[in-house]
Order: structure tokens, then C-alpha cells, then sequence
């Protein structure tokens, strides 16, 4: 018998704002809808170890999609024409596109870093929709990680960003899951790290839209990694003192990448806040 | 400024990273195009402490104490010595863990020079500063 991972990739079109996507998803699992957003310049692969997790899959549907550019979600047609820059407003826009395609009935929606800012927005914007949000490394304000060396001719950008996000992991990480990390990032096209810092540290100012989170109608959790300085955990302590009923873990020995670079030490953390998701 | 005589870039210390990077088998690997000098320099209250070391495809050929002005250098790393002491920890502290977050975190750490050859050469660079991490003062 092959070994076989649970896992189950496939294509999903979404239409936001009149332009068409091809995205690409990964999923595994039965339950409540856990939607999965990748860090900026990743793919869904971060969440590999969590896919595969029968603990969590037992009771949720787990489920995590590439970004537009990322991984094997294409670009849209005409990117030729366009550089790439997210923006708050269409990152916003294509992550509900994709619940709703998917039919998810009020997912947990948990995401890292750009990921983990997007779903504070959305918690702001969609709350009555949402089961609850998980925000890893999650800020409201995070300016100082653009410039202009992460897409620039003269320098090797796959290198250039993937050593620029090494240090993100904690060092008392497993080395090659820490090397994972960096094969990913690695691997993203030309611009697309650029292109999402600048909707995480130009675009991106959440500090007031966070105020009108109401926990009793979406949940929040927040976990963020000692060793983040990208996301320090000064900066979720702020979101969470800013979210009344919010719930604040700040994980020792982590970095900025908890689901890839130490899952077995990560999902001690998650455990209990999918454990509150889950109740009533 | 005149010398000092703390540890870190002290001729004996910047031996053992001399040993230590051209014996990383990595550094074998990712070090083909890494051909660059850079100077490492650590101040206190008192004096400075500025060396240079030069690169050769991936290994470290020269290492310049007390460089002359005729010891040319693309770029280098400034920093206090309380700053370094705390990089060059056996377990450091989160900020101080990597250079890349000490330039975005730490204030008084400086990358000086032409910042465009140091991020061409970001892979090796971020390695060698890794490994020297090893080196004890």
C-alpha cells in the first residue's frame, strides 16, 4: 500500500471584482471550517503538519489555499501588465471570495503574520459571518519590513528573501524544519514577498477597525512567538488589550512561523484555542 | 579612537572564526560567488575595535586587525559591545538572535557601507555571521 498522506489538493475559481482566479487548495478533515491563510511570499504548504494532524482533523475542516501568485494559484490573467502589490481591500476581498465559493458555513479563519492581519480586518468587517478568528503573530500596525532590496536586479531575490525570513524562526527551532521554512520562501516569484510587505507594513493599519471586534459574536485568539520581531509580542499585546474578551497566548521558543517551523511544540499552544473555538 | 582589549574581534578571537567558517560545510556549499570584504567593528565607551576580513569563494583568506586605510572593505557591521555580546550568546535573547532582526530591532546596530553588496551576498553573509555565533569569546 502507498504510503498516503490524508490530504487532498484541488482548484477552485472565485471572481472578485470582475477578475477571475484560479486558486489552489489543500484540505483534510471533517467539522467546523478551519480556512488556513499563508504568510507573505508562502504558500499553503506552512500548514502541512496541521493537515495532517488526526487530532484536530477529527473535528475540523481543515482547509488552506494559496494566495493569487503564490505557490500554484496562478496569477490572473493580464499580471504581465500589473506589478504586484496587495492591498488591504483586495487581500480582504479575495479571502471571503474563497469561503464563500467553498460554501463554508461560519469558518474559524486562522492565519500568520499578513495572514494573521487580514484576519483581524475581517473580524472587524465580517464578524457575524465568522465562527471566530486565530491570529498568529497577529498586528495591527507593523511598519519597517519593506524595501526596496527584496525586488531589485541586481540582487538573487529568492536568497535575499528566504535568508531575510530565516531569522523569523526561533532558534531553538528543529534546524530543518527551519530550513523547510526557507526552501519556501525561497520559491516565490519575482516581487511577491514585496508585493504582500506592502500591504503588511505600508498598506495595513488596523488599529481602529480592531476596536469594534465584538468577542461574543467572533472569538479571538492570539498567539504570537517570543522570538517574532517582525510581529513582536508587544505588538499583539496591543491587539489584544485593544479586543475586549480576546485571548493572548505568547509562545515561548517560537518564532514568526509557528505551524512550519516546530509544529510539535505549536500545537501544544493551539490545542486549547481550537478547544474554545469549538465550544458553544 | 585607540584599541581595546575586549574579546570580541580580538586577533585570537578572529582566528577561531577564521577556523570555524572555513571548516562549515555549508558555507562550501552556498559560498561560490561569495567574494566580498567587510569590516566588523565593536566600540565601547572607551575605544573602538574594527577589523576586516575578506572573503575568498566562500572562505575566509585575510583577516585585517586594526585595518590601514589602504584595506578596502565593501561594507560592515557597527554595533556596541554590549550589542555584540549579546549576538554572540550561547542562547541569545529574542531581537538578538539574528542580524537581519538586530537591524530592524536594535538601533545600535548599524550596517554601513554599500548595503547593496551585502544583501548580494545575503545567504553567505547571514551564514558566516552564524557560525562565527560559535566562536567563544
Amino acid at each position: 500500500m502507498p504510503d498516503l498522506e490524508p490530504i487532498i489538493g484541488r482548484y477552485l475559481s472565485v471572481n472578485v471584482d470582475e477578475v477571475n482566479y484560479r486558486i489552489y487548495f489543500e484540505e483534510a478533515g471533517e467539522g467546523i471550517p478551519l480556512l488556513c491563510l499563508h504568510t507573505a511570499g508562502a504558500d499553503s504548504r506552512q500548514f502541512r503538519h496541521l493537515l495532517n494532524d488526526t487530532e484536530v482533523t477529527r473535528r475540523y475542516r481543515v482547509i488552506a489555499f494559496d494566495m493569487p501568485y503564490h505557490g500554484r494559484s496562478n496569477p490572473p490573467d493580464g499580471w504581465w501588465l500589473q506589478k504586484y502589490l496587495l492591498t488591504m481591500k483586495g487581500y480582504l476581498a479575495l479571502v471571503r471570495s474563497v469561503w464563500l465559493a467553498l460554501g463554508l458555513e461560519r469558518p474559524v479563519v486562522m492565519g500568520g503574520s499578513m495572514g494573521g492581519a487580514i484576519v483581524l480586518k475581517l473580524a472587524a468587517e465580517y464578524q457575524r459571518e465568522l465562527h471566530g478568528i486565530i491570529g498568529l503573530e497577529s498586528s495591527a500596525f507593523a511598519p519597517g519590513r519593506y524595501n526596496d532590496y527584496l525586488h531589485h536586479p541586481a540582487i538573487h531575490g529568492s536568497e535575499l528573501v528566504a535568508s531575510y525570513t530565516f531569522g523569523l524562526c526561533a532558534p531553538s527551532s528543529p534546524e530543518a524544519s527551519r530550513r523547510e521554512n526557507w526552501w519556501y520562501y525561497s520559491q516565490s516569484g519575482p516581487g511577491v514577498y514585496a508585493g504582500d510587505v506592502h500591504y503588511y507594513s505600508l498598506d495595513w493599519d488596523g488599529r481602529e477597525d480592531i476596536k469594534t471586534i465584538d468577542t461574543s459574536v467572533c472569538k479571538v485568539s492570539l498567539l504570537t512567538g517570543e522570538y517574532d520581531y517582525s510581529c513582536t509580542p508587544d505588538m499583539t499585546r496591543a491587539v489584544a488589550a485593544a479586543i475586549g474578551g480576546s485571548r493572548l497566548v505568547i509562545m515561548n521558543g517560537m518564532g514568526h512561523f509557528p505551524m512550519i517551523e516546530n509544529y510539535p511544540a505549536f500545537r501544544e499552544f493551539l490545542r486549547p484555542e481550537l478547544d474554545f473555538m469549538a465550544t458553544a | 579612537m585607540p584599541q581595546t582589549a575586549n574579546p570580541i574581534f580580538s586577533d585570537d578571537w578572529l582566528g577561531r572564526a577564521q577556523t570555524r567558517v572555513n571548516a562549515d560545510p555549508e558555507m562550501q556549499v552556498i559560498g561560490t560567488w561569495f567574494t566580498t570584504a567587510f569590516s566588523l567593528t565593536c566600540t565601547d565607551r572607551r575605544a573602538e575595535q574594527r577589523a576586516i576580513v575578506r572573503f575568498e569563494r566562500g572562505r575566509l583568506v585575510d583577516i585585517f586587525p586594526s585595518p590601514r586605510l589602504d584595506v578596502r572593505c565593501a561594507f560592515g557591521f557597527r554595533a556596541a559591545l554590549e550589542i555584540w555580546t549579546k549576538f554572540f550568546a550561547a542562547n541569545p535573547e529574542p531581537l538578538y538572535h539574528d542580524f537581519f532582526a538586530m537591524l530592524m530591532r536594535v538601533p545600535g546596530f548599524v550596517l554601513e557601507g554599500d548595503t547593496l553588496v551585502a544583501m548580494q551576498n545575503a545567504r553567505a553573509l547571514h551564514r558566516a555571521m552564524n557560525v562565527m555565533r560559535g566562536v567563544e569569546p
